[in-house]
């Protein structure tokens, strides 16, 4: 690894720190996974390094809890899901996937309570936490169809 | 030719986001639990680290759990967008210096939501358990 991608690898992980934290108050408007979208179309398997640099971060901020067990898969997942449709540049497409993604957080992050607690545990954080997903979904949606291509345009001029 | 094909992909991906969202909505008023009205006995056990647990018993008409421990004037908090963030139980402020916070459980099971959304039934049995860490 050069230099440089460790450089992105820190400035890249640290705005995705900075826009979680700074947005961190409103519920479920988030624009981590719209720049993990673009951070894994621009700079390809260094996205993983930048999610788990921030994963860490965030472990360090809040503490390491189960909301963290999540993060070590959740964003992981989204790097796949992009990885498979790299070739794709529509903001409609990626609005689409973010916006399915978002839909299906509560679900992914109910992973570990079938493990600790069983499915019943597992099924009513699910349930409990509906009305978030839906909201996470459609902010997810609006979100990347706005900023996909302006912040898409940037990082790849820095990648270049 | 192409593009009208792509369009159609797009429609036929948004209509299965409007799709999922209405399901979703659908399984989340079914199986979200119903409130009881008239009196009903509630058991608050508040638990500390290191101190005896106190036991309140309350006797109340609230449908929700906020409402009953409010009427006793057990806690305080503020309120967000995921409703009352328990700040303080029975006088006993969690630091968040100390990365200190109210669990809510029922029966020593884990509770997914805030004290708002909580329906409560005669002779139900909560736990406010002081926690460190997040």
């Amino acid at each position: 690894m050069k230099i440089r991608d460790i450089a992105i690898i820190g400035i890249m992980s640290a705005i995705l720190v900075a826009v979680q934290v700074a947005l961190g108050f409103l519920p479920n408007i988030e624009l981590v996974s719209l720049l993990i979208i673009i951070f894994t179309l621009v700079f390809g398997r260094k996205a993983l390094f930048i999610i788990y640099v921030f994963v860490a971060v965030e472990g360090f901020l809040y503490g390491i809890g189960l909301w963290w067990i999540n993060y070590l898969y959740v964003w992981t997942i989204l790097f796949i899901i992009v990885t498979v449709f790299r070739k794709q540049r529509s903001p409609y497409f990626w609005a689409i996937i973010s916006g399915f993604y978002g839909l299906v957080f509560g679900a992914l992050c109910s992973i570990p309570n079938l493990f600790l607690s069983g499915i019943g545990s597992a099924v009513s954080y699910w349930l409990a936490g509906i009305p978030f997903d839906i909201l996470h979904g459609v902010g997810n949606f609006v979100v990347v169809l706005l900023l996909f291509h302006p912040l898409y345009y940037i990082m790849n001029r820095i990648n270049h | 030719m192409k593009q009208n094909k792509n369009l159609l992909k797009a429609l036929i991906a948004c209509a299965a986001f409007v799709v999922i969202i209405v399901a979703m909505l659908l399984v989340y008023n079914q199986f979200k639990p119903g409130t009881v009205k008239g009196a009903k006995e509630v058991t608050i056990q508040v638990v500390i680290p290191d101190e005896e647990t106190k036991e309140f018993t309350l006797h109340t008409d609230a449908e929700y759990l906020r409402q009953a421990l409010e009427e006793e004037n057990l806690i305080k908090g503020t309120d967000g967008d995921y409703g009352l963030f328990i700040t303080e139980v029975n006088g006993r402020v969690a630091q968040d210096t100390n990365q200190e916070w109210w669990c809510i459980t029922k029966e020593g099971g884990q509770v997914n939501t805030s004290v708002d959304s909580i329906a409560i039934a005669d002779d139900d049995q909560y736990e406010l358990t002081l926690t460190v860490g997040y």
